[in-house]
């Protein structure tokens, strides 16, 4: 937490529609548990430290409400993570109708990855968890600390998926090749040559915040795809120094009453 | 659960300003150091000078003064007021139209000659706070038209405002914020920012201004924040990128502004107070018919319609304490490390290693230890506030006292554990495990032994298996306050290690043998008694082990000798002088046994005395086992052993001596040859060995024991003793040894010894000393073998005999040689051998013509006896 006050190299964002997962996601990879969520309110950050980088990873809110704040979100972004939830095709859709356009001001190089949540509700395989320090994952673990009312959200968090409950496999609504296909789309849209660009089946996950299934795969290898990225742009730095903009102080000192009474 | 992050302070109560007139509002605000300005609907601006009161308990309040109100003439409300102090005027917009005002009398300035100092259509205006014109008599201004889609800025000079540039919008703006050149404005639809320089622009996000009143405040050099759609509070910088997480305001929020690490935002009836360092709502305040919040110079007011207030920060230090004493120990430390660059930077290390050593025992105190370290690490906790929490630990004679304000709530270990004897055993154990990390860092530096003797006590309280450990290294340990501790715990086995380590191994010794005579219960060690032997036997101090052996041996003399017989040979350790130690053993032969054994056996020390008395010590042992009435037979045998060992291998011991004291005992007659043999009475050890023991093996074996390092020729003569002492036994004249029957018997081992070990003898002179009758079978290999080496001599010394002819002819020919010419010696000349010059005429010459000093020859020839003189002598000079 206190790593909060250094200044990242680099910039991850998470999109996807609202319910999906990404904040489950999130906590996953950064303190290795599934807990309960509320849905997000405007959007909130992570720094994670990878060897001496500083990575921040945006959480955004896929509420429609919450929707203007993208494009800012994106801006500047070296990797955009597209998430939707396998049990749900309109997620998927989504990504393409309301959230591809938000990704106009994220950098020219920005990496794309698509990633299908919840794919333990389909796929049995992803009840095995899969991350990499191999140490046997809490598969059930909520914290179920949050008994008092949550009067902050306007909007209820929505119930969890019914399949959750009931443990039955649900019926896979997006494949694999769906996600494989979008790829292409946005590939297209973004004007790139799929020959030049990484390949999908590099950037399209199925993962499982509840499990952790594919969860660390996911984020390191979005760590590692945006390295030169990071070099680039600390090269950059070295050659033209920018203002350091969390210098808050500077601009006080700077006013404009001078000689104040 | 929230923070108490600010206060609010009334600053004008509503009397002050309008007295009982209820239709008047405020309108605006403006703060400018200690002058407070309000502007209201009736078109009045009201001056007071706000003094900060301290009341003696620290409490913060506020007294107004009114100095002048004034009546701006246009019947309208007065919008907004904005100080440009160096300038000493005050910017007012009332009725859409900006001028200026005087910041003392309050009069409007009327227009200089050059240029007008009004702006008429304007719905708002900004100053920027980060000036790109350097003038410090100057003001940058941003102003909004009501009747075009521009912003326009102006430079405010004392009398005049003057157009620099003028930037149309997409849409209608209705906020702006300046910083550098850099524009944030609300438009009708979206945010965006501009650049009224380069005219380059970035929209951030959409917004709709009709709807909701938008907000644009910026918090600090090109950072700006944002009302945004869901009640946020938005960061955005000038390159539109968002680097902090929002806020999450109330949809009708109608005022923001940052006190770091604070936004500060209001709302119809809130104040809410959210960290930017985690974004949590921190603090919420009810404020009824808010209608101003606003930040000037990092002080934060607030006016409701009617009168004004300020939200005074409390001190970092308090907000941080209130959140330790609720246990919120992550946004504690959150809080003081944001606040970094708010405190100068000693300020802030002392500050930040106090809260750290708080939140440590806040971990602590939830037994949550490993947090607890980290925090008492990176905090550079003195250990000895946390040894204290632990009753009787820190020695007495400890100067600590535990640091005031104190950092916890805890009295002591008892106090946090509220009697659960379980959770006082894993505090100590943590404790524990943390001394045993720390003592040899310099987190111990100054307070070791503080930190030892608690260690010390803690192993010993807990049985714990490091305290030997502890006590055999390097160690502070307080000897005035351990002792007590290690005798309730009856750890005596450490407390002597600790006595030792202080120098007082009396003590030490003393306590052991305690232990070993069971007056003491402790069984550190099985081997105690054994300990102190070893312990004595390397000590130094010899009157210690002259007083403490004598216990010892008396517990166990094998053992106990050990002080004496295995004292390491050190050069840091006095010797023991073996007199004094056989007088001191003098009662206990056991010991003194055991002693001269390892003075003669392993130090083979080679004085008479210790072999004589050695002697004479395993004589008396085999003679008292004689004495017995029934020996033990294995004893005996390994007595007699030991005896006739020492007697053939030694010969420092006094033959005599021995001889007497055993010359009347018939069972120690192998010894009693051993000791003839020794005296060279060859014929009275072989009369014995033969006749008496009529042993002949051990006859035999005699005779070469007795020659073995002396020439053959002595060895010759011994076997022809031995045969001569078996003939004349078994000549039938001599009538004594034939009644014993053995004549026979001696014929044979004659027989024997001369085919066994034929080559001693001299032939010839057996066969004169045979009788005649012997078969020439019977001495077949004797004989077989002397004629083989008569023979095989006598060919031997054929061929010396010829290689000696053939050298003398060598050397022959070599000095006729060297006869010829003459051999010069000088005094500048050394001799070959010793390199010395020579003194006198006598020279010997060696081969070749290399004079050399006689001497030198005598001592070369003599050295190698092997080599034959291979020089001759000259006279020449
Ligand atoms: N079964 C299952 N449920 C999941 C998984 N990930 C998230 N959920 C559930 O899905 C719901 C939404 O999760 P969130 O992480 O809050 O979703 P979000 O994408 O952050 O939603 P917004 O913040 O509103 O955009 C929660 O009830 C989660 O418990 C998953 O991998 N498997
Ligand atoms: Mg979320």
């Amino acid at each position: 937490m206190p790593d909060k006050m250094k200044r990242p190299d680099v910039k991850l964002v998470l999109l996807g529609d609202m319910n999906v997962g990404k904040t489950s996601l999130l906590h996953r990879y950064m303190e290795r548990k599934f807990k309960e969520t509320v849905s997000t309110v405007g959007g909130a950050f992570f720094l994670k430290q990878w060897g001496p980088y500083n990575i921040s990873i945006w959480d955004t809110a896929g509420r429609e409400q919450f929707h203007g704040l993208g494009s800012m979100y994106c801006r500047g972004a070296a990797a955009v993570i597209l998430t939707y939830d396998v049990t749900n095709w309109q997620s998927l859709a989504e990504l393409e109708e309301r959230f591809l356009s938000l990704t106009d001001t994220a950098n020219h190089d920005c990496i794309y990855a698509i990633v299908g949540n919840k794919a333990d509700l389909t796929d049995p395989k992803a009840h095995l968890s899969r991350t990499s320090d191999g140490q046997p994952e809490d598969q059930t673990e909520c914290e179920e600390e949050r008994t008092e009312p949550q009067v902050l959200s306007a909007c209820p968090t929505p119930p969890a998926s019914p399949a959750s409950l009931s443990g039955v496999m649900l019926h896979k609504q997006v494949t694999h090749e769906d996600a494989v296909a979008l790829y292409g789309r946005i590939l297209r849209y973004k004007g790139l040559d799929e020959k030049s660009s990484l390949p999908a089946e590099k950037v399209c996950f199925e993962t499982s915040a509840k499990t952790g299934y594919n969860v660390d795969a996911l984020f390191e290898t979005m760590f590692d795809l945006v390295l030169p990225s990071i070099l680039r742009k600390r090269h950059e730095n070295q050659e033209s120094p920018t203002v350091d903009l969390e210098d808050s102080q500077g601009a006080h000192s700077r006013k404009a009453r001078i000689g104040c009474c | 659960m929230s923070v108490k992050a600010f206060e609010l302070v009334p600053a004008v109560e509503r009397d002050l300003l309008m007295g009982d007139k209820a239709r008047i509002n405020i309108e605006c605000i403006e703060c400018c150091g200690k002058h407070l300005y309000v502007g209201t609907n009736d078109c009045f601006i009201h001056h007071f000078l706000l003094d900060e009161v301290t009341s003696s308990k620290g409490k913060l309040s506020y007294s107004a003064q009114k100095l002048l109100h004034k009546y701006l003439g246009l019947k309208k409300p007065v919008a907004e007021l904005r100080a440009a102090s160096a300038l000493e005027r005050l910017i007012v917009l009332c009725d859409g139209i900006v001028f200026l005002v005087d910041m003392v009398t309050l009069e409007t300035v009327p227009s200089a000659a050059g240029g007008g100092a009004k702006i008429r259509s304007v719905t708002a205006f900004c100053i920027n706070e980060n000036p790109v014109n350097g003038d410090p008599f100057c003001v940058e201004m941003g102003v909004l038209s009501s009747k075009r889609r521009t912003v326009q800025i102006y430079m405010v000079y004392e009398d005049r405002v003057q157009l620099v540039k003028e930037v149309t919008t997409p849409e209608q703006p209705c906020a702006v914020s300046l910083d550098g050149y850099f524009l944030c404005l609300a438009l009708t639809t979206q945010y965006m920012i501009l650049n009224y320089n380069t005219g380059t622009s970035q929209d951030l996000f959409p917004y709709n201004s009709e709807e909701r009143r938008p907000i644009v405040k910026r918090i600090s050099r090109e950072e700006f924040l944002l009302a945004a759609p869901g009640g946020l509070g938005m960061f955005a910088n000038a390159e539109g990128i968002s680097q902090r997480a929002p806020v999450n305001w109330s949809e009708s929020v109608i005022g923001a502004a940052v006190c770091f690490p604070y936004v500060v935002a209001l709302d119809e009836s809130f104040i809410t107070i959210h960290s930017m360092l985690d974004q949590q709502l921190k603090q919420t305040l009810s404020f009824r018919d808010g209608h101003i919040l606003q930040d000037f110079e990092g002080k934060v007011i607030l006016a409701s319609i009617k009168a004004v207030y300020v939200s005074v920060p409390l001190p970092l230090e308090r907000q941080i304490q209130d959140l330790l004493v609720s246990h919120r120990v992550e946004e504690a430390l959150i809080l003081t490390e944001g606040a970094q660059r708010n405190i100068p930077k000693d300020k802030f290390q002392i500050l930040h290693k106090r809260i750290l050593q708080q939140a440590g025992f806040i971990h602590f105190g939830q037994l949550q230890f490993l947090e607890a370290k980290e925090h008492f690490r990176k905090g550079q906790l003195d250990v000895r506030e946390l040894i204290s929490l632990y009753p009787l630990l820190l020695p007495a004679s400890s100067s600590f006292t535990r640091c005031h304000p104190p950092l916890h709530e805890f009295a002591d270990l008892n106090h946090l554990a509220q009697g659960d004897q379980e959770k006082v055993l894993r505090c100590k154990k943590f404790l524990i495990s943390y001394l045993g990390e720390v003592r040899s860092t310099e987190v111990a530096n100054g307070c070791r032994e503080d930190v030892d003797t608690a260690l010390l006590k803690l192993y010993a309280e807990q049985d714990h298996d490091s305290l030997l450990d502890l006590l055999a290294s390097d160690n502070a340990c307080v000897l005035a306050d351990s002792v007590p501790w290690l005798e309730k715990y009856h750890k005596y086995f450490a407390l002597g290690l600790l006595y030792h380590y202080h120098g007082q191994d009396s003590a030490a010794l003393q306590l052991w043998i305690r232990v070993v005579d069971g007056d003491l219960q402790d069984s550190t060690r099985s081997d105690l008694y054994e300990y102190i032997v070893d312990f004595l036997c390397s000590s130094s101090n010899l009157d210690l082990v002259w007083n403490y052996a004598d216990w010892a041996l008396r517990k166990d003399p094998t053992t106990g000798v050990h002080i004496f017989t295995k004292r390491p040979g050190r050069k840091d350790l006095p010797e023991l002088n073996p007199d004094d130690v056989i007088t001191y053993l003098g009662k206990d032969s056991q010991a003194l046994i055991l002693y001269l054994e390892h003075l003669v056996l392993e130090r083979r020390i080679q004085k008479e005395k210790f072999h004589t008395h050695l002697a004479v010590m395993y004589l008396e042992k085999v003679l008292s086992l004689l004495s017995e009435s029934s020996p033990d037979e294995v004893q005996l045998t390994e007595a007699r052993g030991r005896l006739q060992a020492l007697l053939r291998e030694s010969s420092l011991y006094r033959v005599q001596l021995l001889l007497g004291k055993m010359e009347n005992c018939e069972q120690l007659l192998l010894e009693r040859a051993t000791l003839h043999g020794k005296l060279e009475e060859h014929d009275k050890a072989l009369h014995i060995l033969v006749h008496k023991l009529r042993d002949f093996p051990s006859a035999e074996a005699f005779c070469i024991w007795a020659s073995s390092c002396r020439d053959s020729e002595y060895r010759q003569q011994l076997f022809h003793l031995l045969l001569g002492v078996y003939l004349d036994g078994s000549l039938p004249a001599n009538a004594q040894a034939a009644a014993r029957g053995g004549t026979g018997e001696l014929e044979m081992a004659a027989v024997d010894l001369l085919n066994r070990h034929g080559e001693v003898f001299d032939a010839v002179q057996v066969l004169r000393m045979l009788p005649e009758g012997w078969s020439l079978q019977l001495l077949r290999p004797f004989l077989g073998r002397a004629v083989r080496a008569s023979m095989h001599s006598c060919r031997t010394s054929q061929i010396a005999l010829g290689l000696a002819h053939s050298e003398n002819l060598q050397l022959l020919h070599d000095r006729l040689k060297e006869r010829k010419k003459p051999i010069f010696v000088s005094k500048k000349k050394g001799c070959h051998l010793c390199h010395n010059t020579f003194s006198e005429p006598a020279v010997v010459c060696l081969p070749g013509g290399v004079p050399v000093h006689t001497h030198c020859v005598a001592q070369r020839v003599t050295d190698s006896p092997t080599k034959r003189q291979l020089t001759n002598s000259s006279n020449h000079t």
